[in-house]
């Protein structure tokens, strides 16, 4: 397997092909690539080489290993009038702006393609999913079953030629109870348990099928899409201007919503072309950080829950804290979760007035945070029990984690420096002063803390904005620029944007085909990639060490089956 | 049910006043007088003044749990999370007991397929009984004992220990993988802490020189020293507080709460032994897990904290207070203390409350062996 291929980095770093002062430069890529380019395309955000369909491995091999794209950011499948298409997006963890696309076009009549998952780990799940909605499969896949629709679904409903109408019958035979297999033999020593779809740990509707020896975990696997709503397809039957907006909130529902928002923001305006006004992203920059102090309070308050056992008081702080911040942003959005309040080109509308009274409200919360936060530290952090709990326990290797695209305070957690609002900027984080928080512990602990330094960091950045925006001259708080009433981006233009949201790396992949609704719409959800590490991070492992590294992954189920 | 346990509770009265011969029964002797039996009771009389006796301890120490479960918990548990909890249903939200009572009792009993009847019957029955035979020699005060026997700290580990036999039967029972989990977790963790916490008495009985409950309880009476006039009595908290807290801890496992509630851990094996438990059986085992706690907090103040013994206020009433402080201290650490994992249980278990019982087990010896 890759992983466990030897890699000198430090060696591979210096002759790195491709990275020059400017970015990437494609011919020098195109040219180790050599032969394996059959085409080369434009995409908005970068370059794409089109290959073979059975030679995905190998070129993905050599963009890892000489060009330095250790990051399989994402995977979208689509299917056009003549052909099937899975596009890779490339990254670096040391520079997410060097990206690189693969698109590997396959027949509609025989829709095969290699598979990339023995070069990046993550690839499992994302053609999994491909071959789930699309229809295509993937050679050399070590598990290629569906992923997000119930084993026997009909059809691949995001097919041009799916019947939306055709009812799914599944005979009796088929409807065979999946679970029934079980582990009571006279030669097994293990036994077969589901944890979920109904369980206090498992944060909402997720279904882990585990298999334990006495208390250890010797195999789990998550299975997913109990919460698949369509998403993908719904904003693809939506206008771009406004109708989209309102379904990022429902992906990532811990109230982080702003983020989520921003991410389908920050990729149509690129793709549409559209400016921003200045004041408008000091707004919206508060705002994300808002929501994404809400979600790690959420994230650290449901995590002691997992590890404390009852409802105990930290989970009860921790709501409490959120709370205040809901207050914040129902004042601002008039809505405490789904607040669609970011609009193409800028906000919905302005602050509330009094505005004073609004930024002595921020400020009065900004005040009470730090201790607030002590008080974590000193409830969590510095608890002895939860500290033989967390300390070494769910432990990911950074190597690990960038194999399986971990990103957000997962990443983080393991070390690697891998931040979207500095790497890649947007908004207004460039101009503000701040910190990216590493933690080297690469546990269950290391990420917690993470959290409750994101979290100070999240303020430290509202404080700014507050500033900023409080002295902001009236003539100028302009908060939407000129948007054409019906977008109709250049057709046939692709992109692929990303932000960085509270679990992580949130990206968005749209296709235009000239009319006012995205031909392809895909999400790359950081909470997918995240929860695919926890094999990793609890075999072997006891079971409660297991419910609590699944807790520390953090995953809204409503972002990870979308 | 409570009848049934009465019933329990003058049997094992009966065969205790037959087997030793200078044990006595305050209580019914009380009560027998109360009745006109006169001072010398026949065996008809007695039973029938035991089962009077029986009847009212049982009754109370139910109470008392029905007070606890449905709402003093709730209640201690918001006082710690900033919350209010009950308070819609008559005074301080009291009537919630009776709401709750209705609530349960009139619930669907649900049998699940595959269990095995009747040993999954038995084990609530088995929870709560239990428990309730403990106190059956703790002397509570204003001569509220049922019985004396002169081993009687015996008896209270021997027939709390049965518990343990209860959760084991209803993991099996249940034909569910969580509840086997949590009742093997609940037979682990039982065995890794009745050995430190019976250790731990035995320093206890080292200092008094007897198993008989009430003369441990006499013995702390003695004054150990005077603080501007006010006499400290001899508790054995005070004289040896390190047991006294060797105790505590290995009690918190014994009633399975935060940090030891690993038989239940709702977040990882849902509830563990009780999972498949509805209705009138959940309610048997959520009194026994009570019932539990009182009667630990029934013999930590036996042993350690002068029984009902206490200024101004009635031994019985002294006695209630006592088992409540503890009720409140396996309420706080549930608040506020995580879980350990199983493994780390028994190692703390093994590896750390033995050798500390043994140490202070051996250390009394030798206090107790210079002082005499």
């Amino acid at each position: 397997m890759s992983l466990e291929d030897p890699r000198d980095t430090e060696a591979l770093e210096e002759e790195l092909v491709g990275v020059t002062n400017e970015g990437v430069d494609y011919d020098a890529l195109e040219d180790l690539l050599g032969e394996h380019v059959i085409g080369r395309e434009s995409h908005l955000n970068a370059e794409a080489f089109v290959i073979r369909p059975d030679e995905v491995q190998e070129v993905l091999f050599t963009l890892r290993d000489q060009a330095g794209f250790d990051h399989l950011s994402n995977l979208s499948a689509q299917e056009y009038e003549d052909r099937y298409e899975s596009v890779y997006h490339l990254k670096k963890y040391n520079d997410p702006t060097q990206e690189v696309t693969v698109v590997v076009p396959t027949t509609k009549r025989d829709p095969r393609s290699q598979s990339a998952e023995p070069v990046y780990r993550t690839a499992d799940w994302h053609e999994r999913e491909a071959y789930d909605l699309i229809g295509i499969e993937y050679d050399d896949h070590p598990d290629l079953r569906r992923i997000l629709l119930p084993e026997t679904w009909q059809g691949h409903p995001m097919g041009l030629d799916y019947d939306q109408d055709q009812p799914q019958v599944v005979s009796f035979e088929n409807h065979a109870n999946p679970l029934e297999e079980d582990h009571q033999d006279a030669e097994s020593d293990t036994m077969f348990i589901n944890i979920g779809p109904h369980h206090p740990a498992t944060h909402g509707v997720l279904h882990l099928k585990t298999v334990l020896d006495g208390e250890q975990v010797a195999d789990v696997d998550p299975d997913i899409g109990y919460l698949h709503r369509c998403e993908e397809q719904m904003a693809q039957s939506s206008k771009y201007r406004k109708e989209i907006m309102p379904y990022p909130d429902r992906w990532d529902y811990s109230s982080a919503g702003i983020l989520n928002e921003w991410s389908y923001a920050r990729a149509a305006e690129d793709l549409a072309d559209l400016e921003v006004p200045e004041y408008a992203q000091v707004i919206r920059t508060m705002a994300a950080e808002l929501s994404r102090m809400a979600g790690h309070m959420l994230a650290v308050g449901t995590f002691a829950l997992d590890v404390y056992g009852d409802f105990t008081a930290i989970f009860q702080y921790a709501f409490r804290d959120r709370e205040k911040i809901l207050n914040l942003l129902e004042d601002l959005t008039g809505q405490r979760l789904m607040f669609n309040y970011l609009r193409l080109g800028g906000v919905a509308w302005d602050l509330p007035e009094p505005r004073e009274e609004y930024f002595e409200k921020l400020r009065d919360f900004l005040d009470e945070l730090p201790q607030t936060v002590e008080e974590y530290h000193s409830l969590l952090s510095s608890n002895e029990i939860f500290q033989i709990r967390c300390v070494d326990t769910g432990v990911l290797e950074p190597d690990v984690a960038k194999s399986y695209g971990a990103t957000g305070p997962i990443a983080r957690g393991s070390g690697i420096d891998y931040d979207l609002r500095r790497d890649d900027p947007y908004g207004y984080y460039p101009e503000l002063d701040w910190d990216v928080i590493t933690e080297d512990g690469s546990d269950n602990y290391a990420r917690v803390l993470v959290r409750l330094q994101e979290v100070e960091q999240s303020a430290r950045i509202i404080e700014q904005c507050v500033d900023l925006l409080a002295e902001w001259p009236e003539e100028d708080r302009e908060i939407q620029s000129n948007v054409p009433r019906t977008l109709r981006p250049e057709e046939d233009a692709e992109i692929y944007r990303a932000v960085e949201a509270a679990k992580g790396e949130l990206g968005i992949y749209m296709r235009s085909d000239g009319t006012d609704s995205p031909a392809r719409f895909k999400i790359r959800s950081p909470c997918f990639s995240n929860l695919q590490t926890l094999p990793e991070l609890s075999e072997g492992e006891y079971i409660p060490d297991m419910v609590a590294s699944l807790g520390s992954l953090d995953i809204i189920l409503g972002e990870v089956d979308r | 049910m409570v009848g049934m346990v009465g019933l329990l509770e003058g049997l094992v009265l009966q065969s205790g006043s037959a087997g030793g011969g200078t044990d006595s029964a305050p209580f019914a002797d009380a009560i027998g007088g109360l009745l006109g039996f006169g001072a010398n009771m026949g065996p008809g009389e007695t039973l029938i003044a035991a089962f009077i006796g029986a009847f009212f301890i049982g009754n109370l120490m139910l109470a008392m749990t029905g007070v606890a479960g449905p709402w003093a918990k709730r209640k201690i548990t918001a006082a710690f999370t900033d919350r209010l909890a009950v308070n819609r249903v008559g005074p301080f939200g009291l009537l919630i007991i009776v709401a709750d009572a209705v609530r349960l009792l009139s619930k669907e009993l649900i049998v699940p397929d595959g269990v095995d009847r009747p040993a999954w019957d038995i084990a609530p029955i088995l929870m709560a009984g239990s428990a309730l035979l403990g106190f059956a020699v703790i002397p509570m005060g204003n001569g509220i004992q049922l019985a004396d026997p002169e081993t009687g700290l015996v008896y209270v580990f021997a027939v709390s220990s049965l518990a343990s036999l209860g959760l084991v039967t209803a993991g099996y029972a249940s034909n569910n993988k969580y509840s086997l989990l949590g009742g093997l977790r609940s037979v682990a963790q039982n065995l890794a802490y009745e050995i430190p916490l019976v250790l731990t008495a035995a320093s206890v009985v080292l200092f008094a020189g007897t198993l008989q409950m009430s003369e441990i309880v006499a013995a702390q009476t003695e004054p150990l020293f005077a603080i501007a006039g006010i006499a400290i009595p001899s508790w054995y908290a005070f004289v040896n507080p390190f047991a006294f807290v060797l105790f505590l801890a290995a009690n918190l496992a014994e009633v399975g709460r935060n940090p030891f509630d690993i038989p239940e851990a709702p977040t990882e094996i849902v509830a563990g032994y009780q999972t498949e438990y509805s209705s009138v059986y959940f309610v048997l085992m959520y009194l026994g897990e009570f019932l539990h706690i009182f009667l630990g907090g029934a013999i930590i103040a036996t042993l350690f904290l002068g029984g009902p013994a206490g200024p101004v206020l009635p031994g019985i009433v002294w006695f209630i207070i006592k088992i409540w402080a503890v009720f409140l201290f396996t309420q706080w650490a549930r608040s506020a203390v995580p879980r350990v994992r199983i493994d780390q249980l028994i190692e703390i278990g093994w590896k750390g409350m033995l050798v500390l019982a043994f140490a202070n087990l051996v250390l009394t010896a030798i206090i107790v062996g210079l002082i005499a």
